[in-house]
């Protein structure tokens, strides 16, 4: 018991610092860190047509309707401007915006209720130096099911547990770095684990990719199964991935994947990198296909 | 019978294609080729890194690879020829929708490649990890844009 309480502690301290580049730099450099980790940038920029940074309006389309992303510029008439630090917190803590309304969880906050109140400090601190864009958010496009408001708050009874991110005593600190930078910030998960029909996502199915990705994407298994998953990437080749794109094939990174290394993972330290490959790598191996299988084209079909 | 019938229609009017106008590929085929040829490239691409990042000492034939990644990168456009967006591709509309971007990023993955060629040639090594990140950067840059994950 003492032995826990102790390993609990000694791991906390060097987790105390999460995410942030360094407890010694100021605020707004660990928060661009975060930044970067989170991905913040690739969903709230609609860079397919040349919008300003974190101005919003980019559309993620998924089996509920199409979401536009809102403007978390510091603009006070369109963007958070007028938030508190605490509305920020609780935005993503808990998934409220500062009237109280629930966000739809294609805003990650069940990933991001994992991060530390100092990475959200920091991130906060961060996103209040970049310039401010005057753009109204576009409203969401949902079908009729999805439209309720209560249709959100069931939705997080079932599967929004809201909490810091807790270490494991039981693993290194290598391995919990890297979890917490894949489960609270990169929000891995959030795209790679296979939902269920209300969008919940599905218990045993971590990280076992889906055929049902945003964007109509097919999002690719992750798990170390050596048929369907990445079981034959080395932890080094996955860092290497995530910092270039390059699979161990010399396939590289397309689509979302491409975008999320290109504005977030690759500004992270190879050590950081290295820890999210330790912790992909040690996850339980799912078989779950998600490619589809090659038909074979019949000769009558084009006769 | 019938069956034979339509297919004799369709050899003669063939044939009438074949002669009377350029040959013309099937789509499926030139689907088929495109991925091949990225594919090698991809091989070729993942070889290099083997050899740059010294995992393996096969450096008297680097310069095979990038050789072949440059001759392979030299014209990817006519890769993609109209009408080849239809079949088992994850090439998406904007391929030909966005010619003149797709065509930007193409020529830039052939000047990367012949840059990573030149350092090599030169047996400049101090180079390669930087000219190969370009590369590498590139390929990815277009994949972003214009290859949808399989459908």
């Amino acid at each position: 018991m003492h032995f826990v309480l102790l390993a609990g502690l000694l791991f906390a301290a060097p987790l105390a610092v999460a995410a942030g580049v360094s407890s010694s730099d100021p605020p707004v450099k660990q928060g661009e860190y975060v930044y970067r980790a989170a991905g913040c940038y690739g969903c709230h920029t609609d860079e397919k047509h040349a919008g300003k940074p974190l101005a919003g309006g980019h559309a993620l389309a998924t089996p509920f309707g199409t979401f536009y992303t809102p403007n978390i510029t510091p603009d006070p008439e369109t963007g958070i401007g007028r938030w508190s630090e605490q509305d920020f917190i609780r935005a993503l803590r808990e998934g409220l915006s500062p009237a109280g309304d629930n966000y739809y969880p294609s805003f990650p906050y069940p990933s991001y209720t994992k991060l530390t109140d100092q990475d959200l400090h920091a991130l906060w601190a961060y996103l209040k130096t970049q310039p401010p864009v005057k753009q109204a958010n576009r409203k969401h496009e949902l079908k009729w099911f999805a439209r309720a408001r209560s249709f959100v708050g069931s939705w997080k009874s079932l599967y929004f547990t809201p909490g810091v991110y807790k270490p494991d005593a039981t693993k290194s600190a290598t391995w919990n770095r890297g979890a917490y930078l894949a489960e609270a910030a990169a929000h891995c998960g959030e795209c790679h684990t296979p939902r269920t029909a209300l969008g919940g996502i599905q218990s045993g199915m971590h990280y076992a990719g889906t055929r049902e990705g945003p964007d109509d994407s097919v999002v690719p298994n992750i798990t170390p199964d050596k048929k369907t998953g990445i079981g034959r990437w080395r932890a080094r080749e996955l860092a290497e991935y995530l910092e270039t794109g390059l699979t161990p094939d010399g396939d590289s990174a397309g689509d979302l994947m491409a975008e999320v290394i290109d504005n977030g993972l690759k500004y992270l330290r190879k050590e950081d990198l290295a820890a999210i490959a330790e912790y992909v790598l040690s996850l339980s191996p799912v078989e779950h296909t998600v490619r589809k299988a090659k038909k074979p084209v019949k000769k009558e079909e084009f006769e | 019978m019938k069956h034979a019938r339509i297919s004799h229609c369709i050899l003669l009017a063939s044939v009438c294609l074949m002669t009377g106008t350029a040959f013309a590929a099937e789509p499926e085929d030139i689907i088929k080729y495109r991925q091949n040829v990225m594919k090698s490239q991809a091989a070729h691409l993942a070889a290099t890194a083997a050899i740059i990042q010294g995992k393996v000492d096969y450096k008297n034939q680097l310069g095979d690879h990038v050789k072949a990644l440059q001759a392979t990168t030299k014209d990817i456009p006519s890769l993609f020829p109209k009408g080849s967006d239809f079949g088992e591709t994850k090439a998406l509309d904007a391929v030909w929708s966005k010619s003149a971007d797709f065509q930007k990023l193409a020529k830039d993955t052939q000047q990367k490649a012949d840059a990573l060629a030149k350092v090599v040639a030169a047996g400049d090594s101090k180079n390669y990890g930087a000219r190969f990140k370009d590369v590498a950067d590139s390929c990815k840059a277009c994949h972003k844009d214009y290859r949808k994950e399989e459908k």
